[in-house]
């Protein structure tokens, strides 16, 4: 091997281990020993111009003042455990358990003792729904009808041969679940970087999820 | 970190910081800052090589990150994802002011006189042990934009080639090949610089 071919292979060499022909030559040529040796020195030395350099105390400065006019720093800091935004917490459980565990329940009623006859007049039926929300859930967002998207209306056409009270059951859950996501949408135009926010909006839409599945799981049936 | 360990003055690890930071906590942000400034400053330093336009920078960096803190799910350091920004913020600058990031795919299989010149009885002046900080430093500053960009990102930062490539928009190959005339350049830089001081 001559100097210039091990020259060509050199990239590798430095950032890896030589090759026995690499080795050979550099065991008979000191130039080139010498030239990988320094490569590699100026390598592994260039790490400590890291953080080498400290910048003014103007930056930290100006920065803080950015963060104060965006709101990200708050003059009093909410430190709130993850789980906890008691009113919105309050008022979400209230709205969603309760109707979303009724028409849970309601459902697996009929389909375990009346599959043929959904939202019947049966006494098991009508045993098995639970009492009407409280009448915090009502004043909830019941009174806010969202717009319908269209996968609202096509989920709502399916139901439409349901009798009327289920249906409007069904209609009022949807516009609860269209309300809270709107709420959560709207909370996180003000504040993108609210956490809890995000979460509940999560939940909201899955939620959601779950009344498109409990029709979906029913009609199949 | 209970209240008590907040009397005795104890500081804030970087996980808690990051938690108060994201409820708004003044002195979280500054305890990040604090963390972080020195690396994410000096990547901006070498690359522009104007500590106006790295302040400016180093402030443009950190201000992007917090402004996204309240999403930060811990999965990742925290470190990793405040340095891919400065990278990230460093060379969309380079790129608004024109200034060459990276030259065109250029190997060096063009190159066929090579770097090693043999002359009898020529001393062996080799680098070995006589790099210190500030040369290195002032080598760097000397290098060509786009070999300094490739050297910073790779042996300064320890960014790997498919990295680069990616960051700067070019060729895996061709990060190779300018880092490796980065560093032929800088030993040559090195050299003469040790050959003047000894002139003197």
């Amino acid at each position: 091997m001559t100097c210039l071919e091990f020259e060509r292979d050199l990239p590798e060499c430095v950032e890896g281990k030589p090759s026995p022909e690499q080795q050979a030559h550099l065991n008979s040529c000191p130039t080139c020993s010498g030239l990988l040796l320094d490569l590699n020195s100026i390598a592994s030395q260039a790490k400590m111009l890291s953080a080498a350099e400290e910048p003014s105390a103007a930056v930290w400065n100006a920065l803080e003042e950015r963060l104060r006019s965006e709101g990200l720093i708050r003059s009093q800091p909410v430190y709130l455990p993850a789980e906890v935004k008691p009113s919105f917490m309050q008022r979400w459980r209230a709205a969603w358990l309760v109707p979303v565990a009724a028409a849970l329940v309601a459902v697996a009623v009929v389909k375990l003792y009346h599959p043929a006859n959904i939202g019947d007049n049966s006494p098991v039926a009508k045993q098995a729904q639970p009492a009407a929300p409280a009448a915090v859930v009502k004043n909830a967002s019941a009174k806010r009808k969202p717009a319908l998207s269209h996968e609202d209306q096509q989920w709502l056409d399916t139901v439409a041969a349901r009798p009327p009270a289920q249906l409007a059951k069904f209609r009022t859950d949807l516009d609860q679940a269209n309300a809270f996501i709107e709420d959560a949408q709207q909370s996180l135009q003000q504040d993108p970087n609210d956490v809890y926010m995000q979460q509940m909006l999560m939940n909201a839409y899955e939620q959601k999820q779950m009344l498109y599945e409990l029709v979906v799981d029913d009609s199949s049936h | 970190m209970t209240d008590a360990r907040k009397q005795q003055g104890e500081k804030l690890t970087e996980a808690e910081a990051i938690e108060r930071a994201k409820q708004g906590d003044a002195a979280a942000f500054k305890v990040l800052y604090d963390l972080h400034k020195r690396r994410v400053y000096s990547l901006c330093l070498r690359m522009t090589q104007n500590t106006a336009s790295a302040e400016d920078l180093t402030q443009e960096a950190f201000l992007q990150l917090f402004r996204k803190i309240g999403t930060f799910r811990g999965e990742s350091a925290f470190s990793t994802w405040l340095h891919r920004m400065s990278v990230n913020v460093v060379l969309m600058q380079l790129r608004k002011k024109n200034l060459p990031i990276v030259p065109i795919d250029d190997t060096l299989e063009g190159d066929e006189e090579g770097t090693i010149k043999k002359e009898p009885g020529a001393p062996d002046e080799r680098l070995t042990g006589a790099i210190d900080r500030l040369r290195l430093q002032n080598a760097v500053d000397e290098l060509p934009p786009g070999y300094r960009t490739i050297f910073v990102l790779h042996d300064v930062e320890g960014y790997e080639h498919n990295e680069i490539a990616e960051m700067v928009g070019c060729s895996i190959g061709n990060s190779k090949s300018q880092l490796h005339k980065a560093r032929l350049k800088l030993r040559e830089l090195l050299r003469v610089d040790r050959a003047e001081k000894a002139r003197k």
